[in-house]
């Protein structure tokens, strides 16, 4: 163990509000030296507004922010900085455009409010940063050409370089590989040791029980609950964040025996992400692909839909061979995807919520003499938020109005109108708060049901095991295994994943 | 592998086009081979050289700024006004270099605060203050030609650093100014490579969000980009001024895109994050070598223009192309290193 | 109550840059009549007005259309050129010595004319939307070469003496009306209906506003982008073709201004420069203003010089304003999701 004396960072009856809408009230939390410490909550529970106090983005209203000996009412950047708070985003923050050395020096630079910049002085400033955590990395390369993990060792040694006291990792694993996430909690490790004070913010509950030592749990600006990791189970976790009891029974619908296929997947193979795919799924059928980041999964996903190539291998869709390597065949075909990242990829944000609701398949609202009829898009956009329960005063409000939850239905809405045969869903409940994610797997049962084949792909195994008929493994691009309605748990699931 | 590196590079092949160029222009006409013209390509670059350096910091920087040569002019024509205005008339031309710099930053400043202050885009902000800073020059500052500009001005246009007289052929002077200009040129590349201002620069370029969190002020670094085009413009237009022995505040408007097809054709993404000074200093070369011998390939100067955009349009495409390949394979990169 | 509030302020919201507008419109109006009642506020002002509003009406609604893609058309004016410049040659050489010409071969001249603009519009389209060249560099190269051949090809000389029935159009009047201002409320109108009214109107605002998502969701974003840039260079055929109808003359380098303004006119019309909003309407009066304002400056015996430092004065405060504007906007909206 460390023999540094232990010191303690945190804050106290910390308060913040934007324009009278309360994001923290009242929120203590304290975090020893050497420790890992987690903070859990949903979406909006305030997390983010914590991060940011700590690292100066944003003054509270009241309380104090503790760092070691100190006390402030509120920093700046700088001296978060200075007084060694450190965060990790997901993006990681780093410019591709630049070196790994560059980009692990520059705020060593900027601390010493350096003029001048020197190569051999930079490459001293990487290496020894990435000593300290004990990982060794071509310097020379430019970021944009490595790889995500050595990307995120990158900012981990960024910040050890800078003195770090506090380290917030937000959501550090969820684009890591098995393997990967091991090495990342070797080099959190390394950083308990030299007694730096480490926070997770994770949903992750099986990487959190394994990491954390302790833990807060944040629901609606307040703590919820806190303490000793080893005194929550994963159960008392999940209820405390969403404040609901909801079980992760299976919900998915009995599945009719049937020959029928709504599709067939024959020897898909795109070099080097994939290759000899071959599966169909059955009306009604909810088929879950699942596998690590970089196994192919959301790749195999959008080559299906048309958005990724294929070099060779077939799609079957009732009977005839479909064009690949064509969204719009996909589309013609009776495919729908809805993708990973709905503010990106899956919405128009600041469109109203009923331009968003009829972006798929706009020529099928034309009516007279090919013209966009109006009646017929307030029409639909009307049915499908009643459909679908999406909570809006008004429709042609921006998207960005509606909740996370909400948004998300707007983007399985637009895909829904076109009543696919086959859905296929990247994802689907990311970035959603536990009710929302609930209703939008019951709407996946409801149009399973009468007849819609779904293929769910997702990092989430609950969520897999609770919907899915069958659920697909992929390892490096091949299906390493499949599992029917019988054999699914989520402890088999891991088994094969880890 | 180096070598293949080497060969992909930007400059080896403005380097190859440079030379096939000239191999062209000299077989058809054997006095382009000549250090007169060797000379009379350097005179005609300094100018250029000097814009370019500016837009190839803005453009590192992820902007672009049209307003550069309403900028240089301006500042120009407006040292000459205030010297006669005051009847200063010093023996060097320390002192109109130094007012047009002034006045070059301050309009630079200008552009600083519409675009670090306000966020506005860089192209509609400078296309913007391209339009204020020509109306107030011409309709405040003044509307006509100036011939007898200050003598110091006048008489460094002349101000000829070695001058050789071949057996036959006419005398070839080499300007003084390829000092001034080498040195300012190195210094920009030393800026550019060697000062945390020049890193913050590329790391504008790389993304705002992520140098935000390093820990640079991006409103400081663009606030100091513009002002630091503002200035070379301003040398560059006084220069401009005495290298014409005449001041026209009409002049150069309408220049900005010679210039910049130079700084895209050296290499500068237009999308901020990469770009060198040696490219630029190649691009400005090509850019010179087809808009001052057109003729000699047997081709009316009145398709010099057209010959500009070709090469822009070629430049840019072929940049796109590259790019779109590279995200391909950088995708392909990522799925293999994961997949082991 | 609040509930109810909150409709009709969304219900405004869209309206209100345009209510906006039509009091700037009203206001400039006044200020000018009242400075300038003899010369402003007269009906020779007005007609002439009408025959000038609409040349920048047609090319701003050109820009206005690639703006709503998120992108931007710098090539209206090389186009319009273009187009003017061939139907002017074949007019010309046609008519030889007369002074009129057959409408057949007006009508002729006109659609080759704009046949020549819109194979220009479609080398914008194939770079733009196929080879995915960022479009304010697509469009800066594309409108340099297009500008290039027709100096190259004309040899920098206009062409005049154009036949008399044809500058009837441009000069003419229909039902008290000037033509050219016939024409563009019928541009606008088809314009209108087609962004607000068709299938693939909806697609440009959709587009414009995420370009991914319109991908995924598979609305052919490259066929739309394609459209909109064969749409603009159409509308800069035809504004062409007004112009030299007018002017009883085509020139390769007439009304390079002209971008300037348009982009002026866009961004004071509401158009939002990152794509997905903006109404024509709000167009239409922006030109009205600044056409006002080049009027009234006129009869102010201002240089248009001080125009055009207003213009970019123009463009600068706007843009400042919804940067401000939008800023309380975020922040407000940011306060509400959390109160939600």
């Amino acid at each position: 163990m460390s023999t540094l004396l232990t010191a303690e960072y945190g804050v106290k009856n910390i308060i913040k509000s934007f324009g009278g809408a309360k994001a923290l009230s009242d929120v203590s939390l304290s975090v020893k030296s050497g420790q890992v410490h987690c903070i859990a909550g949903e979406n909006g529970s305030g997390k983010s507004t914590l991060i940011k106090i700590m690292s100066g983005v944003h003054a509270p209203d009241s309380g104090q922010i503790r760092l070691g000996e100190k006390s402030f009412s509120e920093l700046s950047p700088r001296e978060a900085v200075r007084e060694g708070v450190q965060v990790i985003f997901q993006d990681f923050s780093l410019l591709p455009n630049l070196t790994v050395a560059e980009n692990i020096a520059i705020p060593t630079y900027i601390s010493r409010n350096s003029l001048f910049f020197s190569k051999r002085e930079t490459k001293k400033i990487a290496e020894s940063a990435l000593d300290l955590i004990g990982v060794d990395l071509d310097i020379t390369a430019s970021v944009e050409d490595i790889s995500i993990a050595s990307k995120q060792l990158i900012a981990i040694a960024r910040a050890t370089n800078l003195g770090v006291k506090m380290l917030f990792m937000d959501e550090p694993t969820t684009a890591l590989t098995r393997k990967e996430i091991k090495h990342l909690f070797k080099v959190v490790e390394q950083l308990k040791e030299r007694g730096v004070a480490t926070v997770f913010v994770s949903h992750k509950i099986d990487e959190i029980q394994e990491i954390c030592h302790t833990i807060t749990i944040l629901r609606n600006g307040e703590v919820v609950a806190d303490g000793l990791m080893k005194d929550f189970k994963r159960d008392s976790i999940s209820e405390a964040m969403t404040g609901l009891n909801i079980s992760e029974t299976r919900i998915a619908p009995p599945l009719k025996e049937t020959t029928e296929k709504v599709i067939e997947v024959k020897n898909l193979k795109t070099k080097p992400t994939f290759s000899d795919i071959s599966f169909s799924i059955a009306p009604g059928e909810i088929l879950g692909i699942t596998g690590l980041l970089g196994s192919g999964r959301t790749e195999l996903a959008e080559a299906i839909f048309g958005q990724y190539p294929i070099d060779s291998g077939e799609l079957i869709v009732g009977e005839k061979s479909i064009q690949l390597n064509s969204s719009s065949a996909a589309l013609k075909a009776g495919i729908g995807y809805v993708p990973p990242d709905r503010l990106t990829q899956g919405l128009f944000l600041e469109q109203s919520i009923l331009r968003n609701l009829v972006a798929v398949g706009i020529d099928q609202y034309q009516g007279k003499g090919k013209l966009l009829s109006k009646n017929r898009l307030t029409e639909a956009g009307e049915k499908w938020i009643k459909d679908l329960r999406i909570k809006t005063k008004n429709p042609s409000n921006p998207v960005t109005s509606l909740s996370g939850g909400n948004q998300q239905r707007v983007v399985l809405a637009k895909w829904l109108a076109m009543n696919p045969k086959l859905m296929i869903l990247n994802g689907p409940t990311v970035g959603v708060d536990i009710g929302s994610k609930r209703e939008i797997l019951e709407i996946i049962r409801d149009r399973a049901q009468e007849g819609m084949a779904f293929l769910v792909v997702s990092d989430d195994i609950p969520e897999l095991v609770q919907i899915c008929h069958r659920v697909l493994v992929i390892k490096n691009g091949k299906i390493s295994k499949s599992f029917d309605e019988l054999e699914l748990n989520e402890e088999i699931l891991y088994e094969e994943l880890s | 592998m180096n070598y293949k590196k080497l060969l992909r590079r930007n400059e080896t092949a403005l380097i190859i086009a440079i030379v096939i160029l000239s191999a062209v222009i000299g077989a058809k006409s054997p006095e382009f081979f000549t250090l007169a013209n060797l000379f009379d390509v350097f005179r005609s670059s300094f100018v250029q050289l000097l814009f370019a350096l500016g837009v190839l910091v803005v453009i590192i920087s992820g902007g672009i700024d049209v307003s550069f040569p309403v900028v240089g002019i301006f500042s120009g024509y407006s040292a000459v006004v205030l010297m006669q205005h005051f009847e200063w008339n010093p023996g060097n031309i320390l002192l109109p270099v130094a007012l047009a710099i002034l006045i070059g930053i301050l309009l630079g400043a200008l552009n600083s605060i519409a675009i670090a202050s306000f966020g506005i885009p860089t192209l509609i902000a400078t296309l913007g203050t391209s339009g204020i800073f020509r109306g107030i020059l011409l309709t405040f500052i003044g509307s006509s030609f100036i011939s007898d500009i200050p003598l110091a001005l006048d008489k460094f246009a002349t101000a000829d650093l070695l001058k050789i007289q071949p057996a036959e052929g006419t005398l070839a002077r080499l300007h003084v100014l390829i000092i001034p200009i080498a040195i300012i040129t190195i210094l920009v590349s030393l800026m550019l490579n060697r000062t945390m201002f020049g890193r913050s620069i590329y790391a504008l370029g790389g993304g705002i969000e992520a140098t935000r969190r390093l820990g640079i002020s991006v409103k400081r670094t663009q606030a100091k980009v513009y002002m630091f085009v503002g200035g070379i413009s301003g040398l560059a237009g006084i220069l401009y001024v005495s290298l014409q022995r005449k001041a026209n505040p009409y002049d150069l408007a309408g220049s900005e895109l010679d210039i910049i097809a130079a700084v895209v054709l050296g290499g500068a993404s237009i999308m901020g994050g990469y770009g060198t000074v040696f490219g630029t200093v190649l691009g400005v070369i090509l850019i010179s070598l087809i808009k001052g011998n057109l003729i000699l390939l047997g081709v009316s100067g009145s398709w010099q223009r057209a010959a500009i955009g070709a090469l822009l349009l070629i430049g840019i495409t072929v940049q796109a192309i590259n790019e779109s390949k590279k995200a391909k394979n950088r995708r392909v990169s990522t799925s293999d290193e994961a997949a082991e | 109550m609040n509930e109810r509030f909150s409709k009709l302020n969304t219900g405004l919201l869209a309206d209100r840059k345009v209510t906006q507008l039509m009091a700037i419109t009203a206001a400039t109006f006044a200020i000018f009549s009242f400075v300038s009642p003899d010369i402003f506020f007269s009906s020779a002002n007005f007609t002439s007005m009408a025959y000038q509003i609409p040349e920048i009406a047609i090319l701003s609604i050109a820009v206005m259309l690639s703006m709503l893609t998120g992108g931007i058309d710098l090539s209206i004016v090389a186009i319009s050129n273009a187009a003017a410049l061939v139907a002017a040659g074949i007019m010309t050489s046609k008519m030889g010595e007369a002074e009129t010409l057959s409408t057949a071969w007006i009508i002729i001249a006109c659609v080759v004319g704009t046949i020549v603009g819109l194979a220009a519009g479609a080398i914008n389209s194939l770079v733009i939307a196929q080879l995915n060249v960022t479009p304010i560099l697509a469009t800066l190269a594309t409108g340099t070469l297009f500008n290039g051949i027709a100096i190259g090809v004309t040899d920098g000389v206009s062409v005049s003496g154009l036949p008399e029935n044809f500058m009837r159009v441009g000069n003419g009047t229909f039902f008290g009306v000037p033509t050219p201002f016939v024409l563009m409320v019928i541009i606008a109108l088809i314009v209108g209906f087609f962004i607000n009214r068709t299938t693939l109107g909806l697609k440009v605002f959709l587009v414009g506003t995420n370009r991914k998502a319109a991908q995924y969701s598979v609305m052919g974003d490259r066929k739309v982008i394609a459209w909109v840039y064969l749409i603009s260079a159409l509308l800069s055929s035809l504004a062409g073709l007004i112009i030299a109808s007018r002017t009883s003359a085509a020139s390769p380098d007439f009304g390079s201004s002209y971008i300037l303004l348009a982009i002026v006119v866009v961004v004071l019309g509401g158009i939002n420069p990152n794509g997905g909003f903006g109404t024509i309407t709000g167009v239409i009066l922006a030109t009205a203003v600044l056409q006002m304002v080049s009027s009234g400056f006129n009869a102010l015996r201002f240089s248009q010089f001080f125009y055009l430092a207003a213009q970019g004065a123009v463009l600068i405060f706007v843009m400042i304003l919804n940067v401000v504007l939008e800023r309380r906007r975020v922040s407000r909206s940011i306060s509400k999701s959390l109160r939600s």
